[in-house]
């Protein structure tokens, strides 16, 4: 075998990857070949600086005993006893007086309000929208969290232009964004990062099909909170699982535009 | 209810050993100390959750870094990081590596600060096989685990992020060089 072969072989040599026999033939080619020798023995040193350099955080106590705590918890929520004895199983019920309470208000509202059906419904669709673009393999058309980029993308794409604030020292990240349709009418999707959430901002032109007229709303089983507005004939909706106050907060920062 | 409990221990022997090394590696990942924090704990509150479906016998502590990395990757970060390599043209095709005497030197008598650093620009598909092979000392068939990829995407991976490597610290090297000899004229 040429030195290139056995070179072209070094890194899984180092990485005790070659078969024992083949190992033991490299060694005997590098007894007598000097460039080989010093390759693989750069490559040892190679990878032990890279060992010592890579070990190189260190968790807190504090988060090893959240994290304990937090498995601990989890398995005594499944009614299994870890460290404590076993609580009486009614405390971990579910509050029904609330739930029937919800379910009366949440009637008694379908039977006053008329057509708040389906406003509602239309939200949830732009819920569900949040939902399968973000799972999907492409979330985002336009990378970038340059709103200079991600505004003119949009040109062209879709029958109206918008603006975009700047973000800078706000705790909301401008992921990219993406064509949309709802209702036949296309539209953008944008796409915010505020922690570890995604926030999407829909904005379609503000069509009677729409049919949206409430300014926010909690879709309390999939835990979503929506917002919306309009401004200069545009629709802007809100869609995200963060709290009800951040997601008020990038409203009036794309309001403020 | 017992099996229960004992499942639940029998998790934390397996999987607390391995919590410093989540730790770091999360940490490498996505950069960021309070990210790495909430990687690990969501690593463990999944595995815990799908500790049934593990298959015993099978490699533990690829699943546990599975499950972390696959955490990272629906994270913000992970997220913006999986499309920009989208985004890039990802070569995974063989690494042909000239052995140039100074550039082979260059990891090994870098300094650890430069290395980090160096390690810490790699672009996260070549950052990450090397830190589980070099730093965590996996096989390539427990990395490709990990990774879900073939075994040869692990060794072309790592050939190309060991040779980045090379190329930004002897890069950096000859600059520090020239600088010096800049300043003393």
């Amino acid at each position: 075998m040429s030195c290139t072969e056995w070179q072209s072989r070094v890194d899984a040599y180092v990485d005790g990857e070659l078969a024992p026999d083949e190992a033991q033939a490299f060694r005997a080619h590098a007894a007598h070949c000097p460039d080989c020798a010093s390759v693989a023995l750069a490559q040892t040193e190679a990878k032990n600086a890279i060992r010592r350099a890579g070990q190189r955080y260190e968790p807190s106590s504090e988060l090893r005993a959240r994290v304990l705590a937090g498995m601990r918890a989890s398995t005594q929520r499944r009614g299994v006893t870890v460290l404590e004895p076993s609580r009486p199983k009614s405390l971990s019920w579910p509050p029904w007086p609330l739930a029937a309470a919800a379910v009366i208000l949440l009637a008694a509202g379908l039977f006053f309000f008329d057509g708040r059906n389906q406003r509602s419904n239309s939200l949830e669709e732009l819920a569900d929208l949040h939902v399968t673009n973000l799972a999907s393999s492409t979330p985002v058309e336009v990378v970038s969290s340059d709103r200079h980029t991600v505004k003119p993308w949009f040109q062209g794409r879709i029958p109206f232009t918008f603006d975009l604030p700047d973000l800078q020292g706000t705790p909301f990240i401008l992921i990219g964004g993406r064509v949309t349709y709802f209702h036949q009418e296309p539209g953008a999707h944008l796409i915010f990062a505020y922690q570890r959430h995604m926030i999407s901002a829909f904005v379609f032109r503000d069509t009677p099909q729409l049919s949206i007229a409430k300014t926010s709303f909690s879709d309390r089983a999939t835990s979503f909170n929506l917002q919306t507005w309009t401004h200069d004939g545009l629709r802007y909706v809100l869609v995200s699982d963060v709290n009800a106050a951040a997601l008020q907060q990038l409203a009036s920062l794309l309001q403020r535009h | 209810m017992k099996p229960d409990s004992a499942e639940h221990q029998e998790f934390e022997q397996l999987a607390l050993p391995l919590f410093d090394s989540l730790y770091n590696f999360a940490r490498w990942l996505s950069k960021d100390k309070t990210e790495a924090e909430d990687l690990v704990q969501e690593t463990f509150a999944k595995a815990l959750r799908g500790f049934s479906s593990f298959a015993p016998g099978t490699d533990f502590r690829a699943w546990m870094f599975r499950i972390l990395r696959n955490t990272f990757l629906t994270s913000r970060t992970g997220l913006q990081t999986k499309l920009t390599v989208q985004l890039d043209v990802e070569e995974e095709g063989p690494v042909t590596t000239t052995w140039d005497t100074p550039e082979t030197l260059a990891i090994a008598s870098a300094t650890r600060e430069a290395l980090q650093q160096a390690i810490e620009s790699l672009p996260v598909s070549y950052r990450e096989v090397v830190l589980l092979c070099d730093v965590e000392e996996m096989k390539y068939a427990e990395i490709a685990e990990v990774l879900s990829v073939p075994i040869g995407t692990v060794m072309s991976r790592l050939a190309r992020g060991r040779k980045l490597l090379r190329e930004a610290l002897s890069a950096e090297r000859a600059l520090t060089a020239r600088s010096k000899v800049n300043d003393r004229r």
